[in-house]
């Protein structure tokens, strides 16, 4: 099923793999999940003999702890299984504290780095786009992160600029993606901070500029911030972008141009930290 | 007027040493004896602290109020928050440094009331009979804090010393500029003894002056050899305590008191490092905090690194000595004492000058920091960005990019909040990026087992 993506000759998400690359291949239907509670969604993926057998992602709302119950039981029933199926899970993200059903608890970089591992062993640097901020990690030819950088406090460099834009134009924000390609007139932005890009929207769209070009314009600013990220820890191919930003095409596109080269992109790019947490389960079941 | 909640107190942080331990209490009794030198009638001045004047002061019994000092007891204690509320209120911006923000709003709710505002940290911040200013490279409020906090005390005359020191570049040797810097300097001190001998009625005493001066250099050669023990595997004292022993040498300098303090911590160290007594007993990974002011609100950051095996066993963030006999000229010549104060503050500046020279690309603060990390054996280095002080922050990422042109890549973590400033923080978000910096630290070092 994987998506291809820039991706050469590499099989995506799910896919079946001859390759032994962690520790399912060695052991019998033995299940396993990773579940990452996140400032804006939780994601969980239930995992036997190495593959994904499940996910699911839903937002993570004011309760941590019922989101984790409700991803987790949600992931489980697509794989028509319940939590005491489960013989390890690991907790990572925001709210992993509040995964009270969790055996373990790892950093979401960590769980990141092995997420794409498994995905793409190729990957040197990984963009993280989530809600609350960017990361940019180096990983190592084992999956372990390496380097790390997180972006500013304040939302010009994460999913929440996009949110705060897509309120103001009152679009979607799964739609912003496709919409930003349709650009044929970028808005160039003259600031690169929020607040202040919200209310220049607000003047372009008073002026009458498209919508499809005011974002192309804010994918552009975003981008840059990530470019800047990317080039202080140094970039080494290959380069993978995760998190829920990387959903969003139109940005995706922008950051490949000002990095001038191609990004991996895994099918569901939103749950690669629940897949590494599931991963490191896995390997905790095997040892 | 800000009426404001009782602060949330916060938990102490665990000291290593017993020495660090007594700071507070040290701290506590010192604003409180400010606030007494007032009521007897002692002459008080407002001070910075790197200021070149300590044993100017000291010598003439003049009680120092350090305002950056109460600014980071309020933001330690987690009640700055109306001061600088007020601040705003005044019409200052919420972006100038906060230490400066926090003392302007007690200033002008102190002047309002003709007392200290209600529940005042340790007892308040005493009304000064004259301020002075220290300018520096980059920092405006070292000049512009009390000219602005004359808006609330007008009869409060200012002085304002400036203190330059020749600019770090590759391709000449600032040997060839240093006296005029020197010249420069003992002007702008010379100047400084008049007026406090103007505003204070007294005469300086040349000879006490020129003793206190002997006695800071002493206290210097003592903290530079007290903190190399820190070199010691495992370190037995880390940033954590450093961000309080410091106290003794910005706020104490030229005191006998100071000398002694580290003259035990000394013997404390010695004692730790013969027992083998680490601040941790498992250390994992040795850390540099590389630059920028400390959280005064979060030190317990500094246990949650411990908590995790990491130790600090040094820190660039007020180092402010040097061993006085390493400078490439014999200060005890230099019997002037004005004269003595303004080489020993040129020589401090210029010190790794020389070494950046020799290494292309370098610079002094990157030379150190490449010294410390070889000297300490460092494994990852933290900086803090604190957004509202430009002097201390302005170049770290470019230093930390240096380094690993220079030198070789290492970890790293810049942590950002504030000095002062709470609402800047978010514990969790800084804890979740201390987790992920460990976990690379490890993944770093068992590539290389
Ligand atoms: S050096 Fe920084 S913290 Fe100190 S007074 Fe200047 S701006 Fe404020």
């Amino acid at each position: 099923m994987g998506r291809k993506t820039k991706v050469k000759n590499r099989e995506g998400l799910g896919g079946k793999t001859t390759e032994n690359r962690g520790w399912g291949s060695k052991i019998a239907m033995v299940y396993i999940a990773g579940i990452d509670i996140g400032s804006a969604f939780s994601k969980a993926v239930v995992m036997a003999k190495n593959e994904i057998i499940s996910y699911h992602v839903m937002p993570s709302g004011g309760d941590y702890k019922l989101a984790a119950e409700q991803v987790a039981g949600e992931a489980l029933a697509k794989a028509k299984l319940s939590l005491k199926d489960l013989a390890y899970t690991v907790a990572t993200g925001y709210g992993a504290a509040n995964v009270s059903f969790s055996n373990q608890a790892v950093t979401d970089i960590s769980c990141q780095g092995r997420g794409i591992f498994y995905l793409f062993p190729s990957a040197r640097t990984v963009i993280d786009i989530g809600g609350q901020f960017t990361k940019v990690f180096k990983v190592d030819e084992r999956g372990r992160a390496i380097a790390f950088l997180q972006s500013e406090k304040c939302a010009a460099g994460s999913g929440r600029f996009l949110q705060i834009i897509a309120r103001v134009l009152q679009i979607d924000l799964e739609d912003i993606g496709d919409l930003s390609m349709k650009s044929q007139n970028r808005v160039d932005f003259n600031t690169g901070c929020a607040v202040f890009a919200e209310s220049e929207a607000i003047s372009r769209i008073a002026e009458g500029a498209a919508k499809e070009d005011i974002l192309a314009g804010l994918h552009r600013t975003l981008a840059a911030k990530i470019q800047t990220m990317v080039e202080r820890i140094g970039i080494e191919p290959d380069c993978a972008v995760v998190g829920g930003g990387a959903k969003d095409i139109g940005l995706v596109k922008s950051i490949e141009e000002r990095l001038g080269c191609s990004l991996l992109l895994p099918e569901e790019p939103q749950i690669v930290a629940a897949l590494g947490a599931a991963l490191i389960a896995g390997e905790k079941v095997s040892h | 007027m800000t009426e404001e909640k009782k602060p949330e107190e916060r938990k102490k942080r665990r000291t290593a040493t017993e020495a660090a331990s007594r700071i507070g209490p040290m701290v506590k009794a010192t604003i409180g004896g400010t606030v007494q030198a007032r009521e007897e009638g002692k002459p008080i001045a407002y001070s910075f602290i790197c200021c070149c004047y300590d044993e100017i002061i000291r010598a003439m019994d003049i009680v120092p109020v350090w305002t950056e000092n109460y600014a980071g007891v309020c933001g330690a204690k987690r009640d700055a928050q109306r001061f600088l509320e007020r601040a705003e209120a005044e019409n200052f911006s919420r972006s100038l440094c906060t230490y400066a923000l926090c003392g302007l709003g007690f200033d002008a709710w102190r002047e309002e009331l003709g007392e200290m505002p209600p529940e005042s940290p340790w007892g308040g911040q005493a009304r000064p009979d004259m301020m002075l200013g220290s300018g520096q490279m980059l920092c405006d409020p070292r000049n512009k804090w009390y000219q602005a906090s004359q808006r609330y005390m007008p009869d409060v005359p200012v002085y304002d010393v400036g203190l330059p020191w020749p600019p770090y570049e590759d391709d000449y040797d600032y040997r060839e500029v240093q006296d005029y810097y020197v010249k420069y300097i003992v002007e702008e001190l010379k100047g400084l003894v008049q007026f406090l001998e103007k505003h204070t009625g007294r005469k300086m005493d040349w000879d006490r002056l020129s003793e206190l001066v002997d006695l800071a250099d002493r206290t210097w050669n003592l903290i530079w050899e007290t903190y190399e023990l820190r070199k010691a595997v495992p370190t037995p004292m880390g940033t954590g305590d450093a961000m309080n022993t410091m106290v003794p040498m910005v706020f104490m300098m030229g005191t006998q008191e100071a000398y002694d303090f580290y003259k035990e911590l000394n013997d404390e160290l010695k004692h730790k490092i013969a027992n083998k007594e680490g601040e941790i007993p498992d250390e994992k990974y040795r850390l540099i905090w590389g630059g920028g002011l400390p959280a005064w609100f979060a030190l317990t950051d500094f246990n949650y690194f411990n908590n995790k095996g990491a130790v600090f066993p040094v820190e660039t963030t007020y180092r402010m000595v040097e061993a006085i006999y390493h400078f490439d000229i014999d200060l005890s010549k230099i019997t002037d004492p004005l004269e003595h104060v303004a080489w020993r503050w040129v020589k401090f500046w210029t010190y790794w000058y020389d070494k950046a020279k020799k290494r292309p690309g370098s610079h002094p603060d990157v030379e150190r920091l490449i010294q410390y990390i070889e000297d300490y054996k460092i494994d990852g280095i933290v900086m803090h960005e604190a957004f509202s002080c430009r002097s201390w922050h302005v170049g770290l990422i470019w230093q930390l990019n240096q380094l690993k042109k220079v030198y070789r890549d290492i970890p790293s973590l810049i942590l950002e909040s504030d000095i002062v400033d709470i609402s800047s923080y978010n514990e969790a978000d800084t804890r979740a990026r201390i987790d992920a910096f460990i976990d690379t630290l490890e993944a770093v070092k068992s590539r290389g087992r």
